[in-house]
């Protein structure tokens, strides 16, 4: 091991010896990455090493190319991501080369789902050789680094996420979207060159008098590199990724990744080459200047190298696609310093242009400009190797000059973008500027000011405050200097679903790869075509994150049906979403039904969730058999349930479920009955706890109540037995006042405590200084009962009013806060029958104000009434406190309705003008006809209380002349029954005269 | 010459090292400046060995090196420097350091206070000599500024945001046309100012509010953002330097035990840390807690140590010096520092045990004192 670099090793053997303390080791080292150098370069199969983001060695890579044609290239690249390569041309750079696997095998279950991704930018040697290979005929390109399924067996199985494996922690703190991109995918790079211990960079960086890391790169390696011959280029990469090689602890995880991933390539490209018969001379291996360096012991491609098993695959299911990436995203992804890459990319835009180099790039490619290719030079054989390194290190760098028009045009840009931007800057400030990056450059021993020094200037000069929201200048200069690019995936390189997707709103017209936010306008009557688009778009909005799809006017929900629609596509920005829907499934319906499934069958499913789920099921897909296959797993959820947490989510959507079935179907799906039926024994169950559990707020408690009321009439249609609620009722013993009011309002619904009776309480409440605190809380159980018994309005309204004219002050004032906020969490649903009722109760002009008597004094101040006056209001029919039409619709008429039937009976009483010809009987004339036409229950029933039969066409206890006659006052079938049963009036008016 | 004094400026007290700076210095130099820029930077941020000089050049600020630079190479340029940050973060230092590096001189200075009139930024008259003499020359006192003018030297401004709107604009002429007109004068009216002629000025960023500068100022300044120090080593070191100075100063011999000053440090980091968190003024100290801030409590500390102790920095002393400057007032400090010494220096004393216990006694008995 003599020559070529034997001078060079004595050197650095000399000095090392000369100045190290201690023997031994720095002389091993810098002996070492000589001898790794001239392993390297002797290796038969040329290695070309590169460095990530590099703009040098992309230019190497370009004049290698064009000067050896080599006929095959073995590259560092995940070798399943193979069939991806060919659609870079469809798209525009950057992208990100992406496999996806949800269904794992072997692999553990909290790392699901496994993504990778290999962002490739125009500025980097591999997509170079990439559009080499691809675009030359007869070139083969061979990918030869381990797979993605590889990538994660060779992951440490510790608790820690896989996702943070390859993502040191990033500098560009305030990059917002820079995640964004990538989600949280783990990156893979080719060419990953970098100090693998912080003192070492440390160190790097404090002698360079640099900041960040990418700043030393550039001034280090890559401004010197750039225009070097390819001989130089080579050696002193290798020599970089020898030094970090060596000096990186050894024995770590990631060396010995790093060490099989060498033997996995060496392996591939020797299996290659014997299978392929190709000759070595005319093949190129490009990796990564680190594995370059690399002493594993199959290194190389001589008959002696040691074998390597390669583990197999496992059966996890890999997905491929491309997924638009960004220079922030990768800037993220690898902790690079904000602006590194697009710098980069103005680096090699300038070299190009300054170097008059052809470079290559994919037939078909958009987004940037052809160079005419000039035909290819006869292939040069690479001589005999020389040391170039020598040379190189000990000589300054060969920099070009300093460009003065380019710093002035920055200067000029800068100032103009600060302006707009809302900077107070100026022409003084861009001489400012000027000056002071020279001044700068000049301290930091630069002969010419680097970009880093220029945003130091800018910021310098420029930044005077700090206002939050407006962009920094530090982030201007990076715009400036090339901004931020974002790729995009071409149609042809979509995945099926992301075709679909772009095909199916074509109709819309509008060009849907543009980044903006573009607004779309739906006339739906005027052009029904569009109806498919919206639907799609509907479902995009389900299943994309906030911001792709945003509708601005119109609403899907049940029953509710769209004329116009008009929203603000970003399909464009977030065409990385739509991708990776793409490996959920094959169209878009096909992903909600995956979703909404999922949903109902995950861990943490309610019943609510489920309910949810029918809902977007018939919203979005309109499937039957589906929907009801979601129903079905709501009721078991809801019978698994051991909490009420959900009831009032669960009340308010089975609520509209039901309505939307009565409307649209002949008859309810059996799943709805059976969750009928379930949630009333559920709710049945749980009401006793549920009163007296700290932990159940009244809100809950409420919507329990709500659904076991108003969905009575169903339920016991389907077979539930009233007596399970009568009973859970009675087992109810709040103690927390606003609880107790519900009781008291559920009371009161199942005719246990008349209205009267309730007032009386209350009155008693107010009446007693030591409860008088705690009335306010009374208040809010009973504007909670408004949902479970709303014929209770006018009373809550009767409640309030006299609240605020009896309670003191100090009392009232604190509780508005709670009253106002208790009323806006349900003002959808408690406010509009309360004002409703408020309206009909108070008079509506000021003058009827003074005149006005409070009806409920009205009717408690005159006895004459009796107490069998109708309704609560007085001067209003009974009929409308508990008639049909309260706020819950048609489901609330059910069982209210039912229910206010029996009460009304239970109070109506002589004198109540509820005899024949008053309005009341008129609406009970259908009922009497009915049980006159079928007498036989009532017969059992006169029989029971024994009434004699008459044998003939009717009850005899139902006069049915009665029916034809006009009102006879005084008397009616009540007063009948009783005047042939004087028995129990004996009995009360013994009692009374006792009492 | 620097025994005389109580405090001697940064040119006297590096005199040594400022001379054979200079002795070494072949770089270029702008204007008159005694020390070329790169040679400012490493007398303010200290020589390493690779620089290979034959003596060392101790570090006198500690911050990131950009900060430094920007600031020489504004100085170099045709604008004004400010210095902007919370209090304590050494602005003034720096200042100091930079004048004294360049121009020789860092006692050119107006203090900007309520009471600032634009006659302490021009010139006044000796209204005696006024009287017996008139108006000349001679009878007039020119401002600090108006003598770095003249030199072509670095004057300097300190708390620029206290002093009003007006006097501030008395700087815009001085810093744009680089002369001053004497109207009261008939000849030699005008006083130019000469190549090497700057000004530093430092601004407290929590007094911004107080008279921001003007537009038309700004455009005359460049900002240089001094951050309030983070980082625990750094902070360390600035504590280490800076009572390493105070103890030539007052002449003491006493060791600063390194367990007490990571109490030092660790206490007012977890101060800090609940200043952070704190959503209302009563929740949080008075004190900026401020290195400036650490300074004056191991001062204290110290001093204290010396002359009413054994001569020996004790956890007890240091606690008690800590709870008298931060206790500023009367019961919204003492209560928050009462909260910290039973919610987090009494766990770790019984944790870690060592100095902590010592610590926790002093603290205790220091807060029942002032209670």
């Amino acid at each position: 091991m003599s020559e070529p670099f034997g001078a060079l090793r004595q050197q650095l053997v000399e000095a090392a010896t000369a100045f190290a303390a201690s023997p031994g080791a720095v002389p091993d080292i810098l002996a070492g990455i000589v001898d790794d150098v001239d392993r390297a370069l002797r290796e038969e199969l040329e290695i070309f090493p590169v460095c990530h983001h590099s703009p040098a060695s992309a230019l190497a890579m370009v004049r290698r190319l064009r000067e050896k044609q080599p006929k095959v290239i073995y590259l560092e690249l995940c070798e399943d991501l193979t069939p991806l390569l060919t659609e870079l041309r469809n798209c525009r750079l950057p992208v990100a080369l992406q496999a996806f696997a949800s269904e794992l095998d072997t692999f553990p279950k909290d790392w699901g789902p496994l993504s990778v991704i290999a962002p490739i930018t125009e500025a980097s040697a591999e997509y170079q050789a990439i559009a080499y290979a691809l675009d030359t005929p007869g070139v083969e390109l061979v990918l030869v680094d381990r797979s993605t399924d590889h990538v994660f067996q060779w992951q440490p199985r510790t608790p820690a996420t896989p996702a943070h494996a390859d993502s040191p922690d990033s500098d560009s703190s305030d990059e917002d979207d820079a995640g964004e991109l990538h989600g949280d995918a783990v990156g893979i790079e080719i060419g990953d060159l970098r100090p693998r211990f912080a003192e070492l960079e440390t160190h790097l960086l404090h002698h360079g008098k640099v900041r960040h890391w990418s700043e030393w790169w550039d001034q280090y390696v890559e401004q010197p590199l750039v225009d070097a011959d390819y001989a130089t280029y080579r050696q002193v990469m290798v020599l970089i990724g020898s030094l970090f090689r060596r000096l990186a602890p050894s024995g770590a995880e990631r060396v010995t990744v790093d060490e099989d991933r060498e033997r996995y390539m060496w392996t591939r490209m020797r299996e290659h080459l014997a299978t392929s018969g190709v000759d070595r001379s005319d093949c190129l291996y490009v990796c990564g200047a680190f594995h370059a360096a690399s002493r594993v012991e199959q290194f190389g491609t001589g008959p002696d190298a040691a074998p390597f098993d390669i583990t197999p695959r496992t059966a996890t299911k890999w997905l491929y696609g491309l997924i638009p990436s960004s220079h922030s995203a990768i800037e993220g992804q690898f902790g690079l310093a904000s602006g590194s890459v697009s710098i980069a990319a103005a680096t090699w835009a300038k070299a190009v242009s300054r170097s008059k180099l052809a470079t290559f790039q994919l037939e078909g490619q958009r987004g940037s400009r052809k160079r005419a290719a000039r035909p290819a030079a006869g292939a040069v054989e690479a001589g005999p190797v020389a040391d170039q390194l020598t040379q190189f290190l000990a000589s300054p760098p060969d920099l070009h000059g300093f460009d003065e028009e380019e710093l002035l045009g920055w200067c000029v840009d800068i100032v103009r973008l600060a302006r707009r931007n809302g900077y107070l800057a100026s022409t003084a400030d861009a001489i400012a500027v000027f000056e002071t990056s020279i001044l700068l450059a000049g301290m930091r021993n630069r002969a010419r000011p680097t970009p880093y020094d220029f945003q130091d200037a800018a910021v310098t000069c420029i930044e005077k405050d700090v206002i939050p929201g407006r962009r920094d200048v530090r982030r201007l200069c990076e715009i400036l200097l090339g901004g931020d690019r974002v790729g995009q995936v071409g149609y042809d390189a979509l995945p099926p679903l992301a075709r679909d997707v772009y095909d199916r709103l074509t109709p819309i017209g509008l060009d849907l790869r543009k980044s903006t936010v573009q607004r779309a306008l739906l006339d739906l009557n005027g052009r029904p075509e569009l109806t498919p688009c919206s639907h799609l778009l509907w479902m995009l909005r389900y299943l994309l994150p906030d911001g792709a799809v945003r509708p601005i006017m119109g609403s899907r929900r049940l029953g509710e049906r769209s004329i116009q629609e008009s929203w603000d596509l970003s399909i464009g920005k977030h065409q990385r979403y739509i991708i990776e829907l793409g490996y959920e499934g094959v169209t878009v319906e096909q992903v909600v039904e995956r979703r909404l499934r999922r949903s109902v069958y995950a861990p943490d499913a309610t019943a609510a969730v489920a309910l949810r789920a029918v809902e977007d099921s018939i919203l979005f897909l309109g499937s039957r058999r589906f929907t009801d296959e979601l129903g079905a797993r709501a009721v078991e959820l809801l019978a698994a349930e051991r909490t009420v947490d959900d009831a009032p989510d669960v009340l308010r959507r089975i609520r509209r479920l039901l309505a939307h079935y009565r409307a649209t179907e002949p008859e309810l799906p059996a799943w709805c009955g059976s969750f009928v039926t379930a949630g009333y024994a559920h709710y049945c169950t749980l009401l006793p706890t549920a009163f007296v559990d700290d932990e159940t707020g009244v809100r809950q408690v409420g919507a329990m109540l709500g659904f076991l009321f108003t969905m009575e009439g169903l339920a016991l249609s389907l077979g539930c037995d009233r007596a399970q609620l009568e009973l859970a009722v009675r087992q109810s013993h709040p103690e927390s006042p606003a609880k107790v009011a519900l009781l008291w309002a559920a009371h009161h619904q199942l005719g246990l405590l008349p209205l009267a009776d309730l007032r009386a309480r209350c009155a008693d409440l107010l009446g007693n200084p030591l409860v008088v605190p705690t009335f306010p809380q009374y208040l809010s159980g009973f504007v909670q009962a408004l949902e479970p018994v709303p014929k209770l309005a006018a009373f809550v309204v009767e409640v309030m009013s006299d609240a605020f004219a009896h309670l003191p002050d100090p009392v009232l004032l604190p509780w508005l806060p709670t009253l106002i906020t208790t009323l806006r969490d349900q003002a959808g649903e408690l406010v509009p029958v309360l004002i409703r009722e408020a309206g009909r109760t108070f008079p509506a002009t000021l003058p009827a104000v003074d005149a006005w008597v409070p009806p409920w004094t009205a009717t408690t101040g005159t006895p004459t009434q009796g107490p069998g006056s109708p309704g609560i209001a007085g001067p209003r029919p009974g009929g409308a406190a508990g008639g049909p039409g309260g706020p819950a619709g048609g489901l609330v008429g059910g069982g209210g309705g039912s229910a206010g039937w029996a009460g009304r009976g239970a109070a109506g009483g002589p004198g109540d003008g509820s005899g024949p010809g008053s309005a009341r009987w008129d609406a009970a004339m259908p009922v009497l006809r009915l049980l006159a036409e079928h007498p036989s229950t009532c017969d059992d029933v006169a029989g029971l209380v024994g009434i004699p039969g008459d044998g003939g066409d009717g009850p005899g206890w139902l006069d049915l002349d009665l029916l034809n006659t006009p009102a006879t006052p005084g008397r009616s079938t009540v007063q009948a029954l009783l005047e042939s049963h004087p028995g129990a009036m004996d009995a009360l008016e013994a009692l009374l005269i006792a009492g | 010459m620097t025994d005389d004094m109580l405090r001697a400026p940064a040119e006297v007290k590096y005199a040594d090292e400022l001379d054979w700076l200079e002795s070494i210095d072949d770089g270029p130099k702008p204007f008159s400046w005694r020390l070329s820029p790169k040679m400012v930077r490493l007398f303010v941020l200290g020589s390493e060995r690779a620089d290979g000089l034959d003596r060392e050049v101790s570090q006198k600020w500690f911050g990131d090196r950009s900060f430094v630079e920007r600031s020489i190479v504004t100085l170099a340029s045709d604008r004004g420097l400010l210095l902007i940050g919370d209090p304590g973060t050494g602005k003034s230092w720096l200042a100091e350091l930079l004048s004294a590096a360049i121009s020789r001189n860092s006692t050119l200075v107006v203090q900007g206070t309520a009471g600032t009139t634009e006659d302490h930024i021009k010139y006044s008259w000796n209204v005696s000599m006024v009287i017996a003499k008139g108006q000349s020359r001679a009878s007039m006192i020119p401002s600090p500024i108006m003598t770095a003018m003249e030199r072509g030297v670095i004057g300097r401004f300190e708390e620029l945001t206290r002093s009003t709107s007006d006097v501030q604009d008395a700087l815009i002429s001085i810093l744009s046309e680089k002369y001053v007109s004497i109207p009261e004068l008939d000849d030699d009216n005008i006083v130019f100012a000469q190549p090497g002629f700057s000004i530093i000025a430092t601004a407290n960023s929590r007094d911004r509010g107080v008279n921001d500068l003007s537009s038309a100022l700004k455009r005359r300044f460049n900002f240089v953002r001094i951050p309030v120090v983070t980082n625990k080593r750094s902070e360390a070191e600035i504590v280490r330097f800076r009572t390493a100075e105070l103890l030539r100063r007052h002449r003491i011999e006493l060791d600063v035990p390194p367990n007490l000053l990571d109490i030092l440090l660790q206490s007012f980091a977890d101060l800090r840390t609940a200043a952070a968190s704190a959503t209302s003024d009563d929740e949080k100290l008075e004190s900026a807690l401020s290195t400036a801030e650490q300074i004056g409590v191991l001062e204290d500390a110290i001093l204290h140590s010396t002359f009413f102790g054994d001569r020996t920095l004790r956890a007890q002393t240091l606690a008690g010096s800590l709870v008298g400057s931060l206790a500023r007032r009367s019961p919204e400090d003492l209560a928050i520092l009462n909260k910290y010494w039973h919610g987090v220096v009494e766990p770790r004393s019984k944790q870690d045990g060592g100095d902590w216990s010592a610590f926790l006694e002093g603290g205790r008995e220091a807060i029942a004192t002032l209670s």
